[in-house]
């Protein structure tokens, strides 16, 4: 969990935070959209930078707040989803 | 290869009745008509704009830096824009993330403005008055803008986004009398105060008479007036009507050194520009509603206000794209009904990648009509998806820019649409390709005078705007884009011909940049350029080329630079990658090349490799280029 933790808080450096994720994403409860990680249109970046890492496709309809919102949803969709291959 | 959409009921368009008005049966005929100065003053007896004074001379001067367009007559913008439609027909609609929603009657909004500019001219305001604003996307904004421009003051207007420092770098050189700004926005459901940061800006224009509150918050400005208050004012018996030339709209532009330009549009050219792209070009008309995705900072804000002296509505929106919902523009365009959408490559792209399908979604979109793209290249692949993903309706790319505050592209009513390419050129516009490649593909030129070429640039005794202009082929403007017309008589544009950045439909001047990193720590040299990346939102990506005094680049180095990039510039200045090079590529005469550089970064030779000192350096950017992936930034 730890490695793909670090893998979507470098994306979130590199892209959004620019060396405050660790700061900014307080918890992996917190959401997302209402604490200012990221928009709609960061959400798409993530989630093509995801498919395009790791190989996988992602289904457009599962793209939302239940599954997306908070970095222990990502990191739960992730690791149960059939086609996720990246670090754990 | 098929058009995406072919026009079937052009015959009753206003292009099909200007055309049989002036005897041209095909549009070959009529574009080629239209390059004689006959065509403007044809056309603004047509169209029924309200002006005074003679039309003739038509022009006077035939060089494209300094003729002059109908020097006898005299017009109000802002009267020609409240001229049309009946009192009761809806004039602005104005939206917000909340879901609120507020319209102004034509009858409205004509008596808003001339109360508020009765109120402006009590308070000292005068034609030559120069008016900034920071503003949202709202219907208070737009009363303020004619209210202003009703008195032949000058507007300048931009987003409440941008920091302290670059409002300041804009604003100043204006030496402006009056500030009219809003105290907050709204962001993602999130209100972000402004007011304080305004007062700072307020108290650094020395030239400031009178500061007035677009909103409630921004009445914590010491000594700013409420709008509502000047809006109090016995109505403004007549729009004084003033010289073609009256300057009109100042907007931004940055460029590859110096400050950013500040560029001067005048009252006449402007009007009769957008009322010949938005009548003849786009059909628009009373019963039209257009909405067109923008904030008050970019030049298209100016460009759909233009659309009231149609006819049409114009649907604001202030606030996020993707807030409440993620198909939030759409549900506008179904709850306006409007009937012309302006958009993005960018936005087109995000629905694209995230799976937003409008015609698949539950929404009533019948009305819409046609869907506009401007701001960088509609890609193939994107126009096509855009296409079949809204339904069977024309998606029209348009291009031009804040140099001439209109297009030198854009669609036309009997034209068919093809995957990638804009569909027409402007008529009008003496639109030629300079020194074409063997691919066809060279500089875009304007070969003639045209009314909407800007009066100047502020501040410049003329040699700022020559050189940005007309020094690199005097008698031709050079608008600074790579251009291939087909044999079709559509146009492709293939990205900046100067160092200038598109990212993400985002204009960037790489002065701005190299502004911002000037004097950070260990940072020798930078060079920005955009790199063709079809994947990207706009089809490419901001590339920052480092040189350090000592040591390598790495991580830590690259979150600073890109940290304080987007502190001191906005998001569009961050790079997507960095990359270091001992040296960057430099002309014999001392200059940074960023041409060379995106060459090799395009994968192309470098087309001014043999005037470089250091040609070298362009094979280690090569083989970098070739290595390095994004993920390893």
């Amino acid at each position: 969990m730890q490695a793909l933790r670090q893998v979507i808080l470098d994306w979130l450096d590199d892209n959004y935070h620019f060396g405050d994720a660790a700061k900014v994403v307080r918890d992996d409860q917190m959401s997302f959209l209402q604490g200012g990680v990221l928009d709609s249109l960061g959400f798409v970046q993530l989630v093509l930078f995801i498919e395009k890492t790791f190989g996988m496709k992602i289904n457009r309809k599962e793209l939302s707040p239940k599954n997306f919102d908070s970095m222990g949803k990502i990191m739960a969709y992730l690791l149960s989803h059939p086609d996720y291959v990246g670090p754990r | 290869m098929k058009p995406l959409w072919e026009p079937t009921s052009a015959s009753s368009s206003q292009l099909a009745e200007f055309a049989r008005f002036v005897g041209q049966s095909s549009w070959e005929a009529l574009s080629a008509w239209s390059l004689s100065p006959e065509f403007w003053a044809t056309f603004v007896r047509w169209s029924g704009l309200v002006v005074e004074g003679a039309l003739e001379p038509v022009r006077v001067g035939h060089e494209v830096e300094t003729a002059r367009f109908f020097p006898s007559l005299r017009l109000s913008y802002v009267e020609n824009l409240l001229a049309a439609g009946a009192d009761s027909d809806v004039a602005l609609v104005g939206r917000d993330e909340s879901g609120t929603r507020v319209t102004l009657t034509r009858a409205e909004l004509r008596d808003r403005v001339r109360r508020l500019a009765a109120g402006l001219r009590a308070r000292g305001v005068l034609s030559g008055d120069r008016v900034v604003a920071v503003a949202r996307n709202t219907v208070e904004t737009v009363v303020a803008c004619l209210g202003a421009c009703a008195l032949g003051a000058t507007w300048s207007s931009t987003s409440p986004d941008l920091g302290a420092g670059s409002l300041h770098d804009r604003f100043a050189p204006l030496a402006p009398t009056v500030l009219m700004t809003a105290g907050a926005y709204a962001y993602q459901g999130a209100g972000r105060p402004i007011a304080d940061k305004m007062a700072v800006v307020a108290t650094n224009l020395p030239s400031l008479r009178l500061v007035v509150a677009l909103d409630e918050a921004a009445l914590q400005i010491e000594g700013a007036v409420a709008m509502a208050e000047l809006e109090r004012a016995e109505p403004l018996a007549a729009f004084p009507r003033l010289p073609f030339d009256q300057p009109l709209f100042i907007v931004f532009s940055s460029g590859t050194t110096g400050p950013p330009k500040c560029i001067v549009h005048g009252a006449g050219g402007t009007l009769v520009e957008h009322v010949k792209e938005h009548r003849l070009h786009g059909d628009l008309r009373s019963g039209d509603r257009l909405y067109f995705q923008t904030s008050v900072g970019w030049m298209m804000w100016n460009w759909q206000l233009s659309a009231l002296a149609s006819g049409a509505t114009v649907v604001l929106r202030d606030g996020s794209v993707s807030f409440p919902d993620d198909d939030a523009l759409w549900r506008l365009c179904a709850e306006e009904r409007v009937t012309v959408f302006g958009t993005s490559p960018t936005y087109l792209q995000y629905c694209r990648d995230a799976g937003i399908v409008p015609r698949q979604r539950n929404l009533d979109l019948s009305s819409l009509r046609e869907v506009w793209s401007t701001g960088s290249i509609l890609s193939p692949a994107v126009h096509a998806w855009a296409t079949s993903a809204v339904g069977d309706l024309p998606v029209q790319s348009l291009s031009g820019g804040t140099d001439i505050l209109g297009c030198f592209f854009l669609g036309a009513p009997t034209r068919p649409v093809w995957s990638g390419e804009l569909s027409s050129v402007s008529l009008g516009l003496d639109v030629r390709v300079a020194e074409p490649g063997p691919d066809g593909i060279g500089e875009l030129v304007c070969a003639s005078p045209f009314p909407s070429r800007p009066l100047g640039l502020v501040g410049d005794d003329g040699g700022r705007f020559f050189d940005a202009y007309f020094s690199q082929r005097p008698g031709m403007w050079t608008h600074g884009d790579f251009v291939e017309l087909t044999s079709r008589g559509t146009a492709k544009i293939h990205g900046r011909s100067d160092g200038i950045l598109n990212v993400r439909g985002v204009r960037i001047g790489p002065a701005e940049i190299y502004a911002i990193l000037e004097g950070m720590p260990n940072l020798a040299a930078t060079m920005a350029v955009e790199q063709r990346a079809a994947d990207e939102p706009g089809g490419s990506r901001l590339v920052l080329l480092v040189v350090l005094a000592e040591g390598t680049l790495d991580r830590p180095l690259m979150l600073r630079i890109k940290k304080e990039l987007s502190q001191r510039g906005s998001m569009a200045h961050v790079p997507s990658v960095i990359w270091q090079l001992s040296a960057l590529p430099t002309t014999r005469s001392g200059k940074r090349s960023e041409r060379a550089a995106r060459d090799v970064l395009d994968g192309k030779p470098a087309s001014n490799r043999d005037a470089l000192s250091n040609p070298e350096v362009l094979d280690e950017l090569a083989a970098l280029a070739t290595t390095t992936t994004t993920a390893a930034t």
